[in-house]
C-alpha cells in the first residue's frame, strides 16, 4: 500500500517535471540552419514593409523589442475571419496597456483592402494602430511572407466562399522575430493557449 | 369531429413552425453566426447586432430576404450574399430570426420567400 502510493508520487513527480519543462520553453518553429561556426540559427521573419490603416509604413524595425501575433484575413471574408477577429479582440483588449504587444493582420486581398477600406474596418472594430496594424501592400510580398515565413496557407481560390483560401492561424513571434507558436485563431481554447504562451514570452510566468 | 380536425390542423402548422425554427437555427449557425454571432449580438460596429429591435423596424421582411440572398454593397456596410441558399433555406432562417428576435413569432412562408426573391431578381 505504502510502496504503491510512493510509486504513484514518484510517477507524479516525473510527469510534473516533464510538463514543467514543456511549459517553460516555447519551441522555435520553422527550419533551423547552422552558421559557419556551427551554431544553430533559428528561422526568422525577414524584413518587411507594409502599409497600415493610417497609411503609415510598418516594418520589422517597428517590431523591435515587441512580441506580436500575426494573422491573415480580408475585410469581406464571410467565413472564418469574423471568428478570428473576435479572438484577436480578446488579445487586443487584454494587452490594452502593454506597449510590448502588437498585432499584425495582413490582408490577402490587398487590391480591394486599400488603406481607406482598412481604416473603415478598424474604426468599426474600434481598434487603433500601432497596437493593432491592419496591413496591405504588394500581394506577392504578402503571400510570400505568409507561406514562407509565417508558414500558413494563403492564396486565391475562386471555388472558396469569398474567393480566397487561407488558414485561421495566429502566429506568435518573439522579440527576435522567431516564430514561437502557431494556434487556431477560430477556437477560443487554442487562443487561451496563445495567451498563456504570450505571458511566458513577456516573462510573466 | 370538426373540432378534432381543426385541432390536428393547428398542430400541423405548429409542427411545421417548429421544424422551420429548428432547421433555421442550424442554417443560421452555418451561414450567419460567424459574423452576427450565435446570440445575434454582432461584433462592435463591424457586424450589426440582429437582436436589436431598431434593425427590425428599419427592414421589411422582403428586403431581409433579398439581403440574405444577395448581400449588400455600398456605404451602409458590406454584407456578402448567400447565393447558394434556396427559398426554403431562407424561409427557415427568417422564421428562426423572428422566433429569436423579431416582433412576430410566426412562420415566414415559403411562398412569401419565393415572392420576395422574384421581386429582387427583377430589380437587380
Amino acid at each position: 500500500m505504502c510502496s504503491k502510493s510512493l510509486f504513484a508520487a514518484i510517477l507524479l513527480c516525473f510527469f510534473g517535471l516533464l510538463s514543467c519543462q514543456e511549459k517553460h520553453d516555447l519551441p522555435f518553429l520553422g527550419p533551423k540552419t547552422l552558421n559557419a561556426t556551427g551554431d544553430t540559427v533559428y528561422h526568422q521573419i525577414p524584413p518587411f514593409r507594409f502599409l497600415n490603416q493610417d497609411s503609415t509604413w510598418v516594418t520589422e524595425k517597428d517590431m523591435e523589442g515587441k512580441i506580436y501575433v500575426a494573422d491573415f484575413f480580408f475585410t469581406t471574408c464571410p467565413t472564418i475571419c469574423p471568428k478570428m477577429k473576435t479572438q484577436l479582440l480578446r488579445i487586443y483588449e487584454r494587452y490594452a496597456a502593454n506597449d510590448v504587444v502588437r498585432i499584425l493582420s495582413h490582408s490577402i486581398d490587398p487590391e480591394f483592402d486599400q488603406v481607406s477600406v482598412l481604416k473603415n474596418y478598424a474604426n468599426k472594430l474600434h481598434i487603433e494602430a500601432p497596437r493593432w496594424n491592419l496591413l496591405t501592400g504588394d500581394k506577392k510580398a504578402i503571400y510570400a511572407i505568409g507561406q514562407k515565413s509565417y508558414m500558413v496557407a494563403a492564396q486565391e481560390d475562386s471555388n472558396e466562399v469569398g474567393g480566397f483560401v487561407h488558414s485561421g492561424a495566429f502566429i506568435l513571434v518573439d522579440k527576435n522575430r522567431h516564430v514561437r507558436g502557431i494556434y487556431d485563431g477560430t477556437k477560443e481554447e487554442d487562443v487561451n493557449h496563445l495567451i498563456e504562451d504570450m505571458e511566458k514570452l513577456l516573462g510573466n510566468k | 369531429m370538426l373540432a378534432l380536425g381543426l385541432a390536428s390542423c393547428d398542430s400541423k402548422e405548429e409542427i411545421l413552425y417548429q421544424q422551420y425554427v429548428v432547421e433555421g437555427r442550424v442554417l443560421y449557425q452555418t451561414h450567419c453566426a460567424n459574423c452576427h454571432q450565435e446570440n445575434g449580438s454582432g461584433l462592435k460596429d463591424l457586424y450589426p447586432a440582429i437582436s436589436q429591435p431598431a434593425l427590425w423596424k428599419s427592414l421589411n421582411t422582403d428586403e431581409l430576404t433579398c439581403l440574405i440572398k444577395w448581400g449588400r454593397k455600398g456605404t451602409k456596410g458590406y454584407m456578402p450574399g448567400n447565393t447558394k441558399l434556396q427559398a426554403l433555406d431562407i424561409a427557415e432562417i427568417q422564421t428562426f430570426l423572428r422566433e429569436q428576435w423579431g416582433p412576430q413569432k410566426a412562420i415566414y412562408s415559403l411562398d412569401s420567400t419565393r415572392f420576395a426573391l422574384k421581386k429582387c431578381e427583377t430589380t437587380l
